[in-house]
């Protein structure tokens, strides 16, 4: 007896002539025997008694995407976490500093006593310790409590419902509404915000959305943004009310962040990025009762440590560089000042100056160090300084180096426009695969904040303001 | 000393001259005849793809015509011809060009290699329609067949692409399909469907698309004259000039398969309004369908609108137990029965 032997080709060419005999919605069939299947199984297994969990689910929905709650709620809650960083990270700020400030002292003061040379003492205690110690008394505070938070208001489910809010806005802009949910991760991380905007399905609008995000200060950005809005803005106003006034500022430069990204998403998918905004869906989870411990962990560890360590691993080779920068003296000036003098006039042209300048290309690993590596430009130079308060910078930066208004103005819009950060560029290119948007993405947004910091510039000068 | 360095910088300097135009693979040269290779590669297959195009309505064509299509002198034209007939994949018909069985051969798998990346810039790119064709005829070069087949397979097979031009099988067979005729020969009041919208010239395909035809929309003619042609499908109208017109191939549908009178689109059903979902438009194809089934936007499933945005736009919808936003654009995909007591 013969077994008539079938081979792989006789299967193939089976399935081809038995395929013309196929409904044309047999896939749309599939799929829903599919789901009457698990329909079935799960009236089986599971029992649900009332709906009053649904019910209050839709009063809360009810208020925050109602026309006159749904913007408001959004606004305020995004100043509350502000205003929160903001009180909360000052002191504890302010402790570690004068901590760590002290330890440098007498290490410093321990380094000469044993006769160490006075280049060992500098480049370890002022460049690469003094370095570290800024990078933490600036951002630990303000991360350890804006990460936490944040993650609780992921973790209930409101942040679809933002989506869901500005869509009609991003619509507009040829984007996605989904960016909206890239954007809240980009406060935390831009190089996260990049990544996360896998959750866009069409491919033009999730590049319009990876090259948009840097718009939105990140973590490292906002203890710049922070710093200036408290020492600056709302030092004119009374105790009781310039915490206030600070996160009000803060929340201005985001949503102008929020402004740029719409006008450059509008610009790229009118540009090169040409088309109509396609295949939106997006899910409304349930709302669920965050598990604290588990934030407290993420949210601390995975992030706060997490970006720390990265921050660290850059500021301390910033500070050893700095620190070199700063000591080594060509007729009398140091290098530091002498680059900074060389990139004072473009600087100034931008309303910032040239140490503003050095310390943006020293920080383009990433921004964290942009603030340590001014104030120790400032104040590297021949006896170091100690500045352990919000006080003691103002003075640094005024009197010492004649700041104005508009210098902190423009740093703010400098810092929230400039180009992304060289781990965010990185992410870019992996998630890209393409050099032209990687280099498009340092290109419009280092352009926008030449532009913008040029045009402040010009018309505060012209006005007379300064 | 001193006189050696001059030497020893400008021999260096040379060899990596050398190196940077000769280097294998990498030098100049080689990269040099990489693109001179794959651009005559390119010329070779579009040049099937004419012949092929010419053939399938019946004519065939000349140096000229194709120096023409192929934008370039004819002089070069010729001799690609040339090379093409020592490989035998044309022959020569007293100065007319037509393919052979194998130069046929070839052409089906260039064909179907643009056609199928015509279904994927539209289904899964999520190109905009207009910008489909140039976009897959610069991928369809240099393809193996068995790039295409897996191409094919991972489309799912489709029979035709998103202008409604059949796909040929791995094994060169068109399957049977409705070609349909030019609607300015069809007469008012006949019901018809759309088959094929033709994308050439690309200026009346753009109007076409621009008056929201798609393929696989079922119509009514109301009008047809030497000025204008209008057509409804129940609650919109569509104008179109005669010559964009003739672009439109469409064939003829019985009365009753116009959209029913209660099947209204997602988008248009009033809030809070029950419904039940009758299936998803033809022309929602690819990955938007695979994700509306994914959600759980099957036949039979009950919906209703739930959530209303400040500006109206996305809606977000109850089914199955879950809230999903859509935007006007994509619920107009959804076709639903509303259902009239609650």
């Amino acid at each position: 007896m013969t077994i008539p032997s079938i081979t792989a080709q006789d299967i193939l060419d089976q399935a081809e002539s038995l395929r013309p005999q196929l409904k044309e919605g047999f896939r749309d069939e599939i799929v829903k025997s599919l789901y009457s299947e698990a329909a079935r199984i799960s009236g089986r297994a599971v029992h649900q008694v009332g709906n009053t969990k649904w019910d209050f689910d839709q009063k809360i929905d009810r208020l925050v995407t109602s026309p006159w709650t749904g913007l408001p709620i959004m606004l305020l809650l995004l100043a509350g976490v502000f205003w929160v960083t903001i009180v909360f990270a000052n002191i504890p700020s302010q402790m570690i500093a004068t901590a760590l400030f002290w330890i440098e002292d007498q290490a410093a003061n321990l380094f000469t006593s044993i006769g160490a040379p006075w280049w060992l003492t500098g480049f370890i205690w002022h460049g690469v310790y003094r370095g570290l110690a800024w990078v933490i008394a600036v951002m630990l505070p303000p991360m350890a409590i804006f990460f936490p938070i944040f993650t609780i208001l992921e973790d209930l489910g409101y942040l679809p419902r933002v989506a869901f809010n500005l869509d009609w806005l991003f619509k507009r802009a040829g984007a996605h509404g989904k960016q909206a949910l890239s954007m809240a991760m980009g406060f935390g991380c831009n190089a996260a915000g990049v990544i996360s905007t896998r959750v866009i399905d069409s491919p033009r609008e999730r590049l319009i959305a990876i090259l948009t995000n840097n718009f939105v200060p990140c973590n490292g950005r906002f203890p710049t943004l922070i710093m200036l809005a408290t020492v600056f803005v709302a030092a004119s106003f009374s105790p009781t009310v310039s915490s206030f006034i600070a996160a009000g500022a803060v929340l201005a430069v985001v949503l102008i962040g929020v402004f740029f990204t719409l006008l450059m998403s509008w610009i790229l998918s009118r540009t090169v990025l040409k088309g109509e905004a396609s295949a939106f869906t997006l899910e409304l989870p349930p709302y669920r009762k965050p598990n604290f411990s588990r934030i407290l962990y993420t949210s601390l560890i995975d992030r706060t440590i997490f970006v720390l360590w990265r921050a660290i691993k850059t500021a301390a080779p910033a500070g050893a560089l700095i620190w070199i920068l700063a000591n080594i003296n060509i007729n009398g000036v140091s290098l530091a000042r002498e680059i900074a003098n060389f990139l004072n006039p473009f600087g100034l042209l931008l309303g910032l100056d040239g140490v503003i300048m050095l310390a943006y290309i020293i920080a383009i690993p990433a921004n964290e160090i942009v603030v340590p590596t001014m104030m120790m430009v400032y104040s590297g130079v021949g006896m170091m300084t100690e500045i352990t308060g919000f006080g003691e910078i103002r003075a640094l930066l005024i009197d010492g180096n004649g700041w104005t208004m508009l210098t902190a103005i423009n740093l703010m819009l400098f810092s929230l426009l400039h180009n992304p950060c060289g781990t965010t560029i990185w992410t870019i290119y992996k998630e890209t695969k393409s050099t032209k948007w990687t280099v498009l993405s340092v290109v419009i947004t280092l352009g926008t904040a030449f532009l913008v910091t040029f045009i402040t510039a010009s018309i505060a000068r012209l006005l007379g303001w300064v | 000393m001193d006189h050696l360095f001059p030497i020893i910088f400008w021999s260096s300097a040379v060899l990596l001259l050398l190196l940077l135009i000769f280097f294998p693979r990498r030098g100049m040269l080689a990269r040099f005849k990489e693109y001179r290779q794959a651009r005559q590669r390119e010329q070779l297959e579009d040049t099937l793809k004419y012949l092929f195009g010419g053939q399938q309505s019946g004519h065939t064509l000349s140096a000229a015509e194709l120096a023409a299509s192929l934008q370039q002198p004819v002089a070069r034209t010729v001799d690609l011809l040339k090379r093409m007939e020592t490989q035998q994949l044309i022959e020569n018909q007293e100065g007319n060009y037509r393919l052979t069985h194998s130069g046929e051969k070839s052409a089906l798998h260039v064909v179907r290699a643009h056609r199928l990346w015509e279904r994927y810039l539209a289904d899964e790119a999520l190109m905009p329609l207009e910008n489909v064709h140039s976009m897959a005829h610069r991928r369809e070069h240099g393809m193996t067949v068995a790039q295409v087949n897996a191409l094919d397979a991972a489309l799912g097979h489709p029979l035709q692409d998103p202008h409604g031009d059949p796909i040929p099988n791995a094994s060169g067979n068109f399957r049977p399909h409705d070609q349909g005729s030019p609607l300015p020969q069809w007469q008012e009041g006949k019901i018809v469907k759309i088959v094929h919208l033709e994308d050439e010239p690309p200026l009346a395909f753009a109007q076409i698309l621009a008056a929201g035809l798609q393929v696989g929309q079922v119509m009514r003619v109301m009008e047809s004259n030497a000025t204008r042609l209008v057509l409804t499908d129940g609650q919109d109208e569509f104008t179109l000039a005669p010559q964009v017109a003739a672009n439109v191939f469409v064939s003829e549908r019985s009365e009753t398969a116009i959209v029913d009178e209660d099947v209204i689109p997602l988008g248009e059903l009033a809030d809070n309004q029950k419904a039940e979902i009758v299936r998803l438009d033809d022309q929602c194809m690819g990955f938007t369908r695979r994700r509306f089934l994914d959600l759980g936007f099957t036949p039979g499933t009950e919906i209703f609108p739930e959530l209303q945005n400040s500006f109206g736009d996305p809606r977000a919808y109850r089914l199955r137990g879950t809230l999903i936003a859509l935007r006007k654009e994509q619920a107009a995909q959804i076709l639903v029965r509303p259902q009239l007591y609650q």
